[in-house]
């Protein structure tokens, strides 16, 4: 082996009897007849017991038998996530179908949807969901640490629990007999697939709840996830934002695994898994957020875009496009899932697929029909996925 | 719609056992308790569950797993350096094979050493900090090459500048932590 073609990479493989054979001996006879190697050699070895040394000395796990352990605690986030996901169907929830974090999602759909028109004192703007538009966010442009960052999910989480006041708590999930049943029961006009009947419907009660913003503590969560560069306006603390969401019926077609029974509390999250026969459709007036007029939606949305790793340029030219009247900005990571604008019975709908191979099949429709909101899973085609849709009456 | 996301429940847990104590060593390192790393770990396999096999396409789930648990990890301890919780003070006893006879002082300098260790890997890119925590787990160079996504004819090269400024950092670490708690010895002579 050449001087110059020794390099520290192959080096710090040969001190780590990571080469093969052939090369491990053409670099020994090299070192046997050049110091300068031998010496680099040395400096590396050096920094390598360094490393090792005192990575060495960090502690290890104690538990004897932790995958067990590990096991429980995975189907126990798992479950909890199925619930979060699937059967608890919050505002939040249905709001954030693309999002990152749940409570991040949440925190931007409180902040990010505009003021329609003044509450009857005129103290108050109004948030209903009209349109939705979708939003696709580069990966190379969300932050890693935001993405990751679990601890600022929580604290976001923390902030919500402590500040959120149910004033109307949810009620465990009923099953209902039929259409005319579930539209008495949930007070708006139920519509269900055509000529289908659901093999499960159920109910689920209308929540209310309100959150007085402390800037403080809002503005600490964007600190410890690196952005300080946010800044919260003055007129966030102190307001209080008002969350109404109406009752809400959820539909279930086909082999839908035990899903339904796990919403009523009645089975494990191991046993019978849906199949792709399985529709779900959900739909709930719109939820209504109010917040003192004081906040300026627009600047609120900037500096959520922007934790979303928007550059501010884009952020606020995003902002100026959207009618933020009445649209819920969907955030789509490009590479993660996929969107399309589609029409559903003449309303404008967002179409949203997994792009990974294995689930692009399933879709998520949502749509605004009269005020209501549609969320419909399933598996198919886009033709599929429409026309389904569509047979919602 | 396939709510496993194309995992079968035998299937999963047969990649849980056999992956979850290598990744629960590795991340156990970085973080302050069994409790915290178990949680990173479920957090990881809950993506790797919701993103289906195809995200470990060509078999290589060992190291999509790797990669992602040492990310999380470095991203958890900088969170808590972030919000003051770094702990000086590391409960020897979750250290296998130490003497544990040892007094408060021998705990209170490990504690020490534990934390300046952790300070200097959240000091560094991220890259280098996870080829250092997969390099002394215990991973081959073609595993690291696996779970980094590099050519594994990269490893060495990117190992030893990941060393290198390691071990810079600590020594400047280890100099200041030494310096602060010691008398400073007489110079010869006096």
């Amino acid at each position: 082996m050449k001087h110059r073609e020794l390099k520290d990479g192959i080096l710090r493989a040969y001190l780590d009897g990571e080469l093969g054979a052939e090369q491990a001996s053409s670099v020994e006879q090299h070192l046997e007849v050049c110091s300068v190697c031998r010496e680099q050699a040395g400096v590396l070895a050096a920094k390598a017991a360094c490393a090792h040394e005192a990575l060495d000395g960090l502690p290890q796990s104690s538990q004897a038998d932790g995958a067990a352990n590990g096991w429980a605690a995975f189907l126990k986030k798992r479950e909890d996530t199925i619930e979060d996901d699937w059967i608890r169907w919050t505002p939040w929830k249905v709001l954030s179908l693309a999002g990152g974090g749940a409570a991040i999602t949440a925190l931007i759909v409180v902040l990010t949807v505009a003021p329609v028109r003044g509450w009857a004192e005129s103290l108050l703007a109004v948030f209903r969901v009209q349109h939705f538009t979708v939003l696709e966010l580069n990966p190379s442009d969300l932050k890693a640490g935001l993405q990751n960052d679990q601890f600022v999910n929580q604290e976001i989480g923390r902030v919500l629990s402590d500040e959120v006041v149910e004033t109307q708590q949810p009620q465990k999930l009923q099953p209902v007999a039929d259409a005319a049943a579930a539209t008495r029961l949930a007070g708006f006009p139920v519509r269900l697939l055509a000529g289908e009947t659901p093999d499960s419907l159920l109910l689920e009660t209308g929540a209310a709840m309100q959150m007085k913003l402390n800037r403080g503590r809002l503005q600490s969560i964007l600190d410890e996830a690196g952005r300080s560069d946010l800044q919260l306006p003055a007129s966030v603390d102190g307001a209080t934002l008002g969350v109404r969401i109406p009752a809400g019926i959820l539909a279930f077609y086909g082999n839908c695994g035990n899903a339904p029974a796990r919403l009523l509390g009645g089975a494990s999250a191991q046993s019978a898994q849906p199949d792709d026969t399985c529709v779900t459709l959900k739909e709930l007036p719109s939820p209504i957020v109010s917040a003192p007029q004081a906040i300026d939606p627009g600047q609120i949305a900037q500096i959520a875009l922007q934790f979303l790793g928007m550059s501010a340029n884009d952020a606020a030219n995003f902002t100026q496009t959207v009618d933020w009247t009445s649209t819920l900005v969907l955030p789509v990571v490009r590479g993660k899932s996929s969107y399309e604008q589609v029409y559903v019975n003449g309303n404008e709908g967002a179409l949203i697929r997994p792009v990974s191979a294995l689930q692009s099949k399933h879709f998520t429709l949502m749509w605004v029909d009269n005020g209501i909101v549609y969320g419909l899973d399933g598996t198919g085609d886009d033709v599929t996925a429409v026309n389904l849709g569509s047979q919602v009456e | 719609m396939n709510m496993t996301g194309g995992w079968t429940e035998p299937e999963f847990e047969a990649i849980f056992r056999e992956y979850y104590p290598r990744m629960a060593a590795v991340t156990r390192r970085v973080l302050r308790c069994d409790s915290e790393a178990e949680e990173v770990c479920a957090e990881v396999f809950l993506r790797l569950y919701r993103s289906g096999p195809g995200v470990a396409a060509g078999g290589l789930v060992g190291g999509w797993l790797y990669r992602t648990a040492t990310r999380a990890s470095i991203d958890a301890i900088r969170a808590n350096r972030r919000r003051g919780l770094e702990e000086p003070f590391e409960d020897v006893n979750f250290v296998p094979g130490e003497d544990r006879g040892d007094g408060p002082l021998s705990r209170l300098l490990r504690g020490e050493r534990i934390a300046r260790v952790r300070a200097v890997l959240a000091r560094l890119k991220t890259e280098k900090a996870q080829i250092l925590l997969l390099r002394y787990s215990g991973l081959s160079y073609r595993e690291i090459a696996e779970a980094m996504q590099i050519r594994a004819n990269s490893v060495g090269a990117m190992l030893a500048r990941a060393e290198a400024e390691f071990s810079m950092r600590y020594e400047r670490q280890e100099g200041r932590g030494r310096k602060t708690p010691q008398l400073r010895p007489a110079k010869e002579g006096q």
